[in-house]
């Protein structure tokens, strides 16, 4: 059993992250789903420290389990469901906008919102600058008084 | 008014003049200059604290910020900061009305008046400044002030280089004074530059870094080797400006700063190499000086090449003659700026090659010139005489190199300043069709500072104006005044300027051949061409770093981190003992069953459905798991989640294509297979390792403290609301704003599903939909999309 559980914990977790490489969106997503029950796992069997038989309800006789882990673990697993509904809400929406739900497409596509800036070779000026005279500024601009 | 109200008015008032100058530029135009110099009254009003100064009891004034970190805003006049503060407010008074009339009717006036009181303060609280984090952060200011009055034209290229240079230059100079300074109030126990123990400062092991950092900031202020770069390049200010801040005021501030650590510098290698480097500077200044065109560039090469003599004579510990050089160097340099503001004006033209014989359309101007530009050459009876004859007598003391180059720098400082002259005298040759003379208000401001040119080399009472004036800084520098005179007998020293003015006028003679030798020796790379190297190799570096790291699909990056998790378990995992695997009871096998169906499954099928089922396959064998474990509180919430997770990927397949099958390229899936079992090893391998605690537990805490506390029996749920209650809230607000992003893009999914329908008929099409705008999913969908 101490050999059974730790291997449950790395096979979601393996899983996981093959699922994540993957292309398509919805197997990112999953995979992220698995790595996130792997892990709740991991630190339920790190974090403890001598397992008893009782659960950590303090109206049953003792000993009882270690609580902190679980109390951290509670946390994880709703804030991964918060994850992953996101992630789940963002791959629908990038979908709709874009027409694809392939990753690397997703990502090469431009960014509508953002223009695309080139940035053009800046050219310094020599050594010696040639110094243009007082009166050849281009007139306006804010504040101008004419 | 008292001198504690008098030195923060001195330099504040520039910066409420600064802020009131964007609402008056529009309104008075180009008379706002003519008002706003009265931002400088209080520093002129600095004179009354002079004989205070004079009587080594300076006056100063502290404003309490954070007393306990030693921040105050502490100001102390003594005898030097007043001489330099006088300088700012009077240069910074003549420069303002100057600018009245140079800047042409149209320009942004408020920008230019705010960002030249803007550094007329910050340059009166450089020097007025005793804290010495204060006088960083002036340092500073004057830097940045200075950037914008360079770049004051920002439609010219070359003027926002030589704004960046500037700032570039002068900013890392900044940042070795602040350390340079922290170290000085650490070695010497005081935030104050008066209070610094100096016995202690000079026994502390910071002292030598300390002082050299301190030269790194002067030397890129005042513009000398090899950062004499920025100061040319700054010529592309308006004239004033390079008046003002490139030739009288800031410039001078490194020069400054190493005039007011001298005493530390005295008798260390610093105090050489400041020397040494001022010289070279001064001879390398005046050399370029010599090959320029253009009369403010040449001006400009001229002051680098001034500067030097100031370096080398406040670091080799000869204030005396220092200061009357700063002074007559203050008043002839600003009053030939000024000169070239006015014939660039009249002509258009500042090319030293086009102009000449200026003298008889320009009288007044040439009046003005002349003796300033002697001055500058060092001839009498001009205050530059006094000095550079200071500037010889006290090279000689330091040895035959040092008088070799002070004279070859000061021959070619002769020859530059007779060229400058060239552009009066001989035949008129303006290229202008029409020479138009000043208007009065021009040259007027130029006047004071011209008749302090000829007034600096004549006797007034028993010794030179400018002796008057330098005396007034020898109890804040500790030397004694000598009595100068124009006349001081036959010596080496006049000797030596007699040979500086025959090899100079015979060089200027020879101008034309000097000038093809010059161009010849001019070597195919400058500090110039560093300075771009190492920017564009900057630019170059940040490039390719970014495509390097950011350029990479997304799946890269991934395994790239997946990488570093299999190298930890790779250098962690070997050797990890294993236990045998004992009796497993059936309950627990069935969730192992589950766990393997579950993850074979997503990975094998080909049908979404199928695949969400086997996840929740998992997710009930994990519940299962938190059941075995004892771990009934997770259990619950497992499976609640799992629930709701189903809807949701459910509710969300219907407007989701199928799942296409992208699959990788055969290699690449094999990669991932084994990075996967990598990562999953590594996992597998820390978890067997953990198995002695590294702290103590602390169950025994909450387990005895549930119920006795919070009064709970369920202990996970008292740890979640009591114990780690702000833990908890943390949570619940990270699911809200995770439920509002949700809510956000489901309402903007159905809004840009009505539209289609409002606009008539879908338009359909083949091509792909345009990003942004385009809503639904595209044709070809197994879902064909209604009211949602």
């Amino acid at each position: 059993m101490e050999l059974l559980l730790p291997l449950v914990a790395s096979l979601l977790i393996g899983a996981g992250v093959f699922l994540v490489l993957s292309r398509a969106l919805i197997r990112l997503i999953l995979g992220v789903a698995f790595i996130s029950y792997g892990v709740n796992i991991a630190i339920l069997l790190a974090g403890e420290g001598e397992r008893h038989d009782a659960p950590p309800l303090l109206q049953l006789p003792g000993p009882h389990n270690d609580p902190l882990p679980q109390a951290l673990i509670l946390t994880a697993i709703v804030i991964s469901f918060a994850t992953t509904a996101l992630l789940l809400v963002l791959a629908l929406r990038a979908y709709q906008v874009t027409g694809t739900d392939h990753v690397q497409e997703l990502a090469d596509r431009p960014d509508p919102a953002r223009p695309v800036v080139v940035y053009a070779d800046p050219e310094y000026p020599s050594v010696s600058p040639e110094i243009g005279t007082a009166n050849d500024v281009d007139a306006g601009g804010e504040g101008a008084d004419t | 008014m008292s001198a504690t109200l008098l030195l923060p008015a001195a330099v504040f008032a520039p910066f409420v003049g600064a802020a009131l100058a964007p609402w008056l530029g529009p309104r008075l135009k180009r008379r706002s200059g003519l008002l706003l110099w009265l931002a400088f009254a209080p520093a002129l009003a600095l004179t009354t604290l002079v004989p205070a100064a004079l009587r080594s009891a300076p006056a100063s004034s502290s404003i309490a910020w954070v007393p306990t970190l030693g921040l105050d805003l502490t100001f102390r006049a003594d005898g030097f900061s007043l001489l330099f503060a006088l300088m700012v407010g009077v240069i910074g008074v003549l420069v303002t009305l100057y600018a009245a009339a140079y800047l042409v009717p149209g320009e942004r006036q408020g920008r230019f008046f705010g960002y030249l009181l803007a550094f007329g303060g910050a340059m009166l609280g450089l020097v007025l400044a005793d804290n010495l984090i204060a006088l960083f952060a002036f340092w500073e200011l004057t830097s940045v002030t200075s950037f914008l009055l360079v770049g004051y034209w920002d439609s010219r290229a070359a003027a926002r280089d030589g704004a960046v240079k500037a700032l570039l230059v002068t900013a890392f100079g900044g940042l070795a004074l602040l350390v340079a300074v922290i170290l000085l109030g650490l070695g010497g126990h005081s935030a104050t530059l008066s209070g610094l123990d100096v016995t202690a400062l000079r026994s502390s092991p910071l002292f030598a870094p300390a002082l050299a950092l301190l030269l790194v900031a002067a030397f890129t202020k005042s513009a000398q080797l090899p950062f004499h770069l920025w100061l040319p390049t700054a010529m592309e200010a308006p004239t004033p400006v390079s008046a003002f801040l490139h030739s009288a005021t800031m410039v001078k501030a490194g020069v400054f700063l190493i005039a007011k650590f001298g005493f530390l510098l005295d008798g260390t290698a610093f105090g050489q190499v400041g020397l040494y480097v001022g010289l070279a500077t001064m001879f390398w200044g005046s050399y370029l000086a010599l090959r320029q065109n253009d009369l403010k560039a040449l001006l400009a090469y001229s002051t680098v090449s001034q500067l030097g003599i100031l370096t080398a004579m406040y670091a080799s510990g000869h204030p005396f003659g220092a200061t009357a050089h700063l002074v007559n160097h203050a008043a002839f340099k600003a009053t030939l700026f000024l000169v070239v503001g006015i014939i660039d004006h009249a002509t258009g033209s500042r090319d030293i090659r086009a102009l000449g014989g200026l003298a008889r359309k320009l009288p007044l101007t040439a009046v003005l010139a002349v003796p300033a530009a002697l001055s500058m050459a060092g001839v009498p009876p001009f205050g530059g005489f006094i000095s550079k004859e200071l500037f010889y007598e006290a090279m000689q003391h330091e040895g035959a190199l040092a008088a070799v180059l002070a004279v070859t720098g000061s021959v070619m400082t002769f020859a530059y300043s007779l060229r400058f002259l060239t552009v009066f005298f001989g035949p008129y040759r303006a290229d202008a069709p029409e020479v138009h003379r000043p208007h009065t208000a021009f040259w007027l401001p130029v006047l004071p500072l011209a008749t302090a040119v000829v007034l600096f080399g004549v006797a007034w009472p028993q010794h030179t104006v400018a002796t008057a004036l330098t005396a007034l800084a020898a109890p804040g520098l500790g030397y004694a005044v000598k009595p100068l005179a124009l006349w001081h007998g036959l010596s080496s020293t006049l000797l030596l300027s007699a040979v500086t003015w025959l090899t100079g006028v015979l060089l200027h003679l020879l101008r034309a051949r000097f000038a093809a030798l010059q161009e010849r020796l001019t070597p195919g790379w400058n500090a110039n061409s560093v300075y771009y190297g190492l920017l564009a190799s900057v630019e170059r570096g940040a490039g390719d770093f970014t495509r390097l790291t950011q350029g990479a699909p997304f799946a890269t990056h991934l395994r790239v981190l997946f990488l570093g998790v299999a190298a930890v378990g790779a250098v962690r995992g070997f050797g990890v003992a294993l236990p045998s695997l004992s009796a497993v009871p059936v309950d627990m096998a069935v969730a192992t069953g589950l766990v393997v169906a579950g993850v074979g499954g997503t990975l094998l099928t080909r049908s979404r459905l199928s695949a969400l089922i086997y996840l929740g396959l998992a997710g009930v064998a994990s519940t299962l798991i938190f059941v075995l474990l004892q771990a009934p509180d997770l259990a619950l919430t497992q499976l609640l989640v799992d629930t709701v997770t189903v809807i949701l990927f459910l509710s969300v397949f219907r407007f989701l294509p199928a799942m296409r099958r992208y699959t990788r390229p055969a290699v690449q899936g094999v990669l991932d297979g084994v990075l996967a079992t990598a990562v999953g090893a590594t996992v597998f391998s820390l978890l067997l390792s953990v198995q002695a605690p590294v702290a103590p537990h602390i169950d025994p805490f909450f387990l005895r403290y549930s119920k006795l506390l919070a009064g709970g029996t369920n202990v996970v749920n008292v740890i979640l609301v009591d114990f780690r209650g702000y833990d908890t809230m943390g949570e619940i607000t990270v699911l809200a704003i995770a439920a509002l992003a949700v809510l956000a893009l489901l309402r903007l999914q159905t809004q840009q599903r009505l539209e289609p329908e409002a606009e008539g008929p879908a338009e359909g099409g083949a091509d792909p939909p345009a990003p942004a705008t385009v809503p639904g999913p595209s044709e070809g969908d197994e879902d064909p999309g209604g009211a949602s």
